[in-house]
Parts: C-alpha cells; sequence; structure tokens
C-alpha cells in the first residue's frame, strides 16, 4: 500500500454570529494515529487552504483530548461526534467539518452551548445540599441503581444528541434528551429524590419531556454509550404517575 | 401549574391510538367485506343504518369528527417542529419518526377529499347511499381514485401502527431496548397484515 501523504480537509467556515458560511479546503500531513483535532491544530499553525491562500485560522474549542469534556463536538462528515476520538483512518477523506448547527454559531466550528445550561437549571439539575451530614454519615447511593446513575453521571453536555435529535433546534423548544435524562439521574439521588416532583413537573412544562418524538436518535449518537431512550421511558413514566398525583391528590 | 402541553400531548396520544384505531379498524372490516361481493358489503353498511339516525350522527361527531380534528390540528403543529434528518442519521427508528409525519401530512390531504366528497357531499348533500355499486363505479371508472385510496390506506394503517410503537415509548409502557424493538417488530408486522387486507378487498373490485 502506498503512503498517504496528505489528508484533504473540507471546513465550513463562518467568520461571526449573523455572517454567512463558506467552506475552505486544507491539507494537512499524514501521520499515524492523527484525529480531528490534531489536525485543526495543524491547520492553526499553518492555515494556508490548498490554493495556497492564507487565512485567518479556523476557529474551534477543545479541552480534555480524551473525549471527556464534551468540547470539540463538531459534525464530522456528517454525523454530531467528539472531534479529539475522531481518527483519521476510521474516516472517509474527504473530511468534512462543519460547526453543530442545532446551537448558535460563534465562529467556524465554535459553538454557544449554554442553552445547556439553561436546560438543566430548569429541570434543578443539582442536589439541595443541607449540611446536616458529616460526610461519612450521608446516606449512600442506591447499590442496586449505582451503576445506572454512573452511567447518566457520564453525560458532558457535548451535545451530540441535540445536534441529531429532530426536534431539537430553532423550530421547537425542546431542551434535548440530555439535559431531560439528567432530571432522571437527580431523582435517583439519595438526597436528590426529595426533589423528584419539581424536577418531574418541570419536565411536564412545555418543551420539557413531552416534546420527544421517539426518533431515537439520541441513542445512536450518544459518545457516551448513555441508554438515553430507556431514561425517557423511565421519565415518561414517572411524569404520567406524578400527573396523575397532581390530578388525583388535591 | 396546570400543565397544558403535558395533558395536550397524551391526549393527542390517546386519541389516535384509541379513537382514531378505533375507526381505521372499523373502516377495514366494514370494507373488507367487499371481498364477500356486493350482498355482504351492501348488508353490513344496512346493518349500521339500523342505528338511529340522531344516535349514528352523534357516534360520528363524537367519535370521529373531534377526535379527527383535534388530533390533525394538533398534529400539524407537533408535526411543524420536527425538522426530518434521516438523509443524515439513518436509523431505522428516525426513517419511522420521518415516515410518521410525512404521512401526517398526506393522510390531512386524503382525508379532507374522502371526508368532504364521500361524507359530506355524496351521502349528506346529494343523499346517495353507500353502496358496494357506488363505490365499484367510483373505483373501476377511475382507477386513479383506487391508487390514491390505496395510498390513504397505506398511510394510515402506517400512521397507526408506528403509532402503537410510539404510544408504548410515550406512556412509558415500553422501557427498554429489547421490548421497545419487539413491539416494533409487531406493530410493523400488523401493518403488512392490514396493508395485504386493503389490498385485497380494493383489488376485489376489480376482478369481480
Amino acid at each position: 500500500m502506498a503512503e498517504q501523504k496528505t489528508v484533504r480537509f473540507v471546513i465550513e467556515r463562518q467568520d461571526g454570529p449573523n455572517e454567512k458560511p463558506y467552506t475552505q479546503e486544507f491539507d494537512v500531513e499524514y501521520r499515524p494515529g492523527l484525529n480531528v483535532v490534531a489536525a485543526l491544530m495543524e491547520i492553526q499553525k499553518n492555515p494556508v487552504t490548498v490554493d495556497g491562500k492564507k487565512v485567518a485560522p479556523v476557529v474551534w474549542e477543545c479541552n480534555c483530548l480524551e473525549k471527556v469534556c464534551g468540547a470539540c463536538m463538531m459534525v464530522i462528515n456528517g454525523k454530531a461526534r467528539q472531534a479529539c476520538c475522531s481518527l483519521v483512518d476510521q474516516l472517509k477523506q474527504p473530511i468534512h467539518l462543519q460547526p453543530a448547527r442545532t446551537f448558535p454559531v460563534i465562529r467556524d466550528l465554535l459553538i454557544d452551548r449554554s442553552v445547556m445550561f439553561e436546560s438543566l437549571k430548569r429541570i434543578q439539575g443539582w442536589v439541595e445540599v443541607d449540611g446536616t451530614w458529616e460526610v461519612k454519615d450521608a446516606p449512600i447511593q442506591n447499590p442496586y441503581t449505582a451503576q445506572t446513575a454512573y452511567e447518566i453521571s457520564h453525560c458532558m453536555t457535548c451535545g451530540c444528541c441535540l445536534e441529531a435529535c429532530p426536534n431539537v433546534g430553532p423550530q421547537s423548544d425542546f431542551i434535548g434528551p440530555a439535559p431531560t435524562v439528567q432530571a432522571y439521574l437527580f431523582n435517583l439521588h439519595p438526597l436528590g429524590k426529595f426533589d423528584a416532583p419539581k424536577r418531574l413537573n418541570a419536565l411536564m412544562e412545555k418543551g420539557g419531556i413531552t416534546s420527544c418524538g421517539n426518533s431515537q436518535n439520541c441513542v445512536e449518537v450518544c459518545p457516551k454509550n448513555i441508554k438515553l431512550t430507556t431514561y425517557l421511558a423511565q421519565l415518561n413514566r414517572d411524569v404520567n404517575k406524578q400527573a396523575l398525583k397532581n390530578i388525583f391528590n388535591k | 401549574m396546570f400543565h397544558t402541553t403535558f395533558y395536550l400531548r397524551r391526549l393527542h396520544s390517546l386519541v389516535g391510538l384509541l379513537a382514531l384505531g378505533m375507526v381505521l379498524f372499523e373502516h377495514i372490516f366494514t370494507n373488507s367485506m367487499a371481498l364477500g361481493g356486493a350482498p355482504a358489503l351492501n348488508g353490513s353498511l344496512a346493518m349500521m343504518e339500523l342505528i338511529p339516525k340522531p344516535i349514528f350522527l352523534m357516534l360520528e361527531i363524537c367519535g370521529i369528527a373531534i377526535p379527527l380534528l383535534f388530533h390533525a390540528i394538533y398534529g400539524v403543529y407537533i408535526a411543524l417542529q420536527a425538522n426530518n434528518n434521516p438523509g443524515r442519521f439513518g436509523y431505522i427508528r428516525n426513517w419511522q419518526f420521518a415516515l410518521q409525519r410525512w404521512t401526517a401530512w398526506f393522510l390531512l390531504v386524503f382525508l379532507i377529499w374522502h371526508v368532504f366528497y364521500l361524507r359530506i357531499f355524496t351521502k349528506g348533500i346529494t343523499g346517495t347511499p353507500i353502496s358496494y355499486e357506488l363505490l365499484q363505479s367510483y373505483f373501476t371508472g377511475h382507477p386513479i381514485v383506487a391508487v390514491l385510496y390505496i395510498l390513504g390506506m397505506f398511510a394510515a394503517i402506517f400512521h397507526f401502527c408506528n403509532g402503537i410503537t410510539t404510544f408504548c415509548m410515550t406512556w412509558g409502557i415500553a422501557k427498554g431496548p429489547r421490548i421497545q424493538n419487539v413491539i416494533s417488530v409487531l406493530s410493523m408486522a400488523l401493518c403488512a397484515v392490514l396493508c395485504l387486507i386493503t389490498l385485497a378487498f380494493m383489488g376485489s373490485y376489480f376482478v369481480m
């Protein structure tokens, strides 16, 4: 097999939030184990297009480089995924990079994902700590649900599931799978469970779990393999019970 | 706080599966009588005529018209919230999600035509009773109408059967991937059977 010399990247760029998108192509020298973030770093060092034009370096976001932080989520060859763990060897070339347009684009591949933080606030994605316990005396996690809680806690709000979900976008007010399923994580918590009715009522509001249309794209694209559809169904069960309580307990 | 959206969405799901599912089955059941020729279909239509007129009309309004209008109008609102993307994410469930919405748009147009022409114009305004002979001349005289009716039935059957699957998810009945898969396969099998029955009774007008 002939040694591959360069890898072609076709990048959808945008100079500002309200600017028109355009594409530019770059060649990056191939090396074994090259991933998309490393390739973007090479482009940053020498931002020259295939036509030999020197351009402004491509802007993108990354932090941990080990699929834990979620920052480098972008659309690679049409699919929402983490750039840091997208190996060039496993991608069809030329490699197309686009920003995840479910979110507002700030510049090039950099997006504003703060809407997910707002959604986490909406579903009360935290545990109220009242400080009455010494650490050793605090109630323990239920050992039977700890595995599930651990799995959901892997969520890094990267936004892959929101990008893939047909019901998330400017046409809809759905908060998306990731923030919705976080409600279940905190409902499982030995202290968080006391606020479960609050979270379930928040999920019943406009844009909550009722906006889920069961396309199940979320579970297919989740880079952390969280069984999102299973927990969405569980939450559906829980909000239905909560609705019955709301109706019949007063 | 009263969660209007939540109750409307759940009502939409219930009405679709129960009320409109029953309407669909009634149509398939009565129309499949065409397989027995004119006496069978006309006989079962005469049976329905035995129900006193005011009660029959009330049943039509409360059992069909209101549920259908609610499901259709709120359904348009739901369909407009989706940005169908099976081209980018070509998973089976995503295709079914998109088909659920595409069949809905087709059914909206088809049902307006079907209800206005057969129920309101033919039966209501001209006073012509629906009979085997009327349907046969309608379908064999205009094969394109027969084709559109078969497509309308296929769309309704798929929309209903896929609706069973999503109903089980929406109501939290089927939680895990295994049971969701089993229900999806079973409802698609039901879809195939009902489509074959439709082909059989629609085809019978052309061979008899």
